[in-house]
């Protein structure tokens, strides 16, 4: 134990007194920070575009308009429908919409009526004034009188938002066109969109939690499932960084010729328990600061909300926090760990240098990506065949278990899966103990690996042993 | 410590259809100086591999210390393998003090240890520079102190010359002279036969795989037979002078004029005997040279023709420049 505890201290020592270490403590906030102010500093940065549209009739510019009018509107409406329901005054979200990122599009008059005369304005050679000052015309829209069609002119073609609208507003126009001409209001198309009947999502429970909790279907009820999502995420996000260290740690100390001295100090077991536990101990860590940051920017930020939104916040960490959750997400963590992360440590005692280490990652790196696949399927579809016949397959299981336990899955199902991840964890440790020791001690190589598993392909072994000899 | 620290029953070692290591038998004497001796390829690392448990044998046991390899028997070995490495981003000080700590050392003993051979090896004012900073013979001496550090009852060291400059291959014997003064049985292996010359009072030699030679130094030189050369000028029969003095001599070579006659020499009787019955048996005598027996010759003579191209084949030094 002594042995253990001295290797995992070295290891652990080397992770965080590296550079690496604290760039990736710091990645992880600066990541939502900058995640947080994306979407207002992209809205507040995008320019002030001019458009111009040349027709005989005021049809399509005041459309455009509309449209831009009218979607600003929604948005305000919804926000002030979220804003009711955590009790925020109206107030709060004035000028919130300005920092929904809104391309920023305003009609000026036509400088000319073709294109040949408008291309100076167009190619930015000539500006227009305009209510945010002097610019070149972004883009111009020719509504030919012949009922042709309407042409879209722009130098910037790759900058969307006007052009996807213009198809939008061109089928409205002859919608209400169409109607007009038979006679029928063009807005009663609209006023049956209103007419629809709400459609109202209720939860059923017994009669006697209904008593308590009611049957709305709440934050707290659809938040297991978005936290059970975003926990897969970050596992799959912690074992494929942790996977790295160990693969490096690994090369790295093939690299240094190490071995031999800490086998005649340290029993190979030993020294793997102590690397493993180096890096477990790296990752959480991490994720004890990540934590830690989280419980003081949300007490901090809880603080400064009314009391209804403080609640709402309160009842959807609770429904992250409960014991069917986490209990597994810590099962899962740690063997969903120890599987990859063998793998991983196995892998770097045949490689000599991370070149090497790119050969037999690449597969390693395909399997890590298929539980990728299957987490939006579970996400979509918990109970589904498919979703429950993989999640017996050990390398999809850590991260199924937990996407299915907001559906409450049988204790049975959590405690065969849990001790499948189990079994698998230390059959995959002992396998790597031996592919660790062929590359420490025997310096097995990244050759060896692939003739050993060209020997697994049916009529590819007479070949290999050709090759060999 | 009563025990021998080493022994090895019989092991033979395969890697395929490769076999490193076969039926090799040896013990190692308490307080003795062992050298272990072979070209490269000649199962000395696989050997002791084998015989501090790092690699088992296919068959055969070893013992060490009275058992088979474990925690408690190999915490009093020091080992020093031929391929080194450091951890880099460590330092001198806190490489010897982990180390000695992994052999059971207290935290406060393993770093007044590491201050102690820092000091002793002059490399104090490095003790706090980072491993990778350090100089390949500075890395060298990190890596042979952190052998050192608890004070072990049996050194092994596999090719410990090897990369070290003259200077610091004479630190390196002093060091080991130091060692067994202190009490320590030492086993190393070496392909330069000179460092066995110099240090060991018991030799193995090993080739192929096989072991061909054990015993002591003057065991060893007793293989070729002692004896000295005597040189004469014409055609004098030395063989026929001498054998009235009870001295086998035979023809050797010829040196131009200068032909070479090979006394051989029983025991109890020297070259200076030889020198003596020559002159009062009134031989021409051009030349004379006492035989120099040397281990390189008696491993030829032992492993045969293929064993010494090996030798050919590899450098007798390794300098580190």
């Amino acid at each position: 134990m002594r042995n253990i505890l001295l290797v995992f201290r070295r290891d652990y020592m080397s992770y965080v007194s590296a550079w690496g270490f604290w760039l990736g403590l710091a990645a992880m906030p600066l990541l939502i920070l900058f995640g947080a102010f994306m979407g207002g500093w992209a809205a507040s940065t995008t320019p002030v575009r001019y458009y111009a549209v040349i027709e005989d009739a005021p049809v399509f510019g005041p459309a455009i308009e509309d449209s831009f009018a009218r979607e600003r509107e929604e948005i305000e409406d919804a926000l002030g429908e979220i804003a009711g329901d955590v009790g925020l005054d109206a107030s709060a979200i004035e000028g919130a919409t300005d920092n929904v990122s809104l391309p920023d599009f305003v009609r000026v008059e036509p400088p000319a009526r073709t294109i040949d005369d408008l291309r100076p304005w167009l190619l930015g050679e000539r500006e227009i004034d305009g209510p945010d000052g002097s610019k070149s015309l972004f883009a111009a829209i020719i509504v030919p009188a012949d009922g042709g069609p309407i042409e879209y002119w722009s130098e910037e073609i790759n900058v969307d938002g006007l052009t996807s609208r213009m198809n939008r507003i061109s089928r409205n126009v002859a919608r209400d066109q169409f109607l007009t001409s038979a006679n029928v209001d063009p807005d009663l198309l609209d006023k049956a969109d209103d007419a629809a009947r709400k459609v109202e999502q209720k939860r059923v429970r017994t009669e006697a939690e209904e008593a308590s909790a009611g049957n709305e279907v709440t934050f707290a009820d659809q938040a297991p499932r978005f936290i059970a999502l975003a926990i897969c995420y970050f596992l799959w996000g912690v074992l494929f960084s942790t996977g790295q260290y160990l693969l490096m740690g690994t090369i790295e100390e093939r690299g240094n010729k190490i071995f031999d001295t800490l086998l005649t100090s340290v029993r190979l077991p030993q020294l793997l328990a102590g690397k493993l536990l180096a890096v477990l101990a790296v990752t959480s860590t991490m994720m004890g600061v990540w934590s830690l940051l989280g419980t003081v920017f949300t007490t901090v930020g809880a603080s400064q909300l009314p009391p209804e939104a403080r609640q709402i916040m309160f009842d959807v960490i609770g429904a992250g926090l409960q014991p069917k959750i986490i209990i597994p997400t810590l099962f899962s963590f740690f063997f969903g760990y120890l599987i990859y992360g063998s793998i991983f440590m196995a892998l770097g005692s045949l490689c000599d240098t991370v070149q090497e280490a790119q050969t037999l990652l690449s597969p390693l790196i395909l399997i890590l990506m298929m539980p990728m696949f299957m987490i939006m399927l579970a996400f979509n579809d918990p109970t589904s065949p498919i979703v429950s016949f993989v999640s017996w397959v050990p390398i999809f299981t850590p991260f199924l278990l937990i996407l299915r336990m907001p559906n409450d899955p049988s204790i049975w199902l959590v405690i065969s899966q849990i001790g499948l991840m189990a079994v698998t964890s230390f059959v995959i440790l002992w396998l790597s103990t031996k592919v660790y020791r062929a590359g420490a001690v025997h310096g097995a190589g990244v050759s060896d690996a692939t003739a050993w598993l060209k020997g697994l392909i049916p009529g590819a072994k007479k070949k290999a042993s050709e090759e060999t000899s | 410590m009563s025990e021998n620290p080493l022994i090895i029953s019989n092991a033979t070692k395969r890697f395929g259809f490769f076999t490193a290591v076969d039926d090799l038998n040896m013990t190692v004497p308490r307080g003795g100086i062992v050298g272990f001796l072979g070209p490269n390829g000649a199962g000395k690392s696989t050997s002791l591999r084998m015989a501090l448990g790092v690699m088992n044998a296919d068959k055969g046991s070893i013992s060490l210390f009275g058992a088979p390899p474990n925690q408690t028997s190999l915490r009093r070995v020091g080992f020093l393998p031929e391929e080194r490495g450091l951890y880099k981003k460590m330092t001198p000080r806190t490489t010897i003090a982990y180390f000695a700590r992994l052999k059971g050392l207290s935290k406060r003993d393993a770093y007044a240890r590491a201050d102690e051979l820092l000091e002793t090896a002059g490399l104090r004012k490095f003790s706090k520079t980072k491993n990778s900073k350090l100089s390949k013979g500075m890395a060298q001496k990190v890596q042979i102190l952190s052998t050192l550090a608890h004070k072990p009852d049996f050194l092994i060291l596999d090719e410990p010359f090897s990369g070290l400059d003259p200077v610091n291959q004479q630190g390196l014997e002093d060091l080991i002279i130091a060692e067994h003064a202190r009490g320590a049985t030492i086993l190393f292996s070496t392909h330069v036969m000179e460092h066995a010359e110099r240090l060991c009072d018991s030799i193995i030699m090993m080739a192929g795989g096989k072991k061909v030679f054990d015993g002591s130094l003057q065991d060893a030189f007793d293989v070729l037979g002692r004896g000295a050369r005597i040189g004469v000028r014409g055609d004098f029969d030395v063989g026929t002078a001498l054998a009235a003095k009870g001295f086998a001599a035979t023809e050797d070579d010829s040196d131009g004029d200068t032909h070479w006659w090979r006394v051989n020499l029983d025991q109890g009787r020297n070259a200076q005997d030889v020198l003596r019955s020559a002159i009062d048996a009134q031989v021409p005598i051009a030349g004379f040279m006492p035989d120099e027996a040397r281990l390189r010759d008696v491993f030829v003579k032992l492993a045969g023709p293929q064993a010494a191209m090996a030798f050919q084949s590899n450098p007798a030094e390794e300098v580190a420049v």
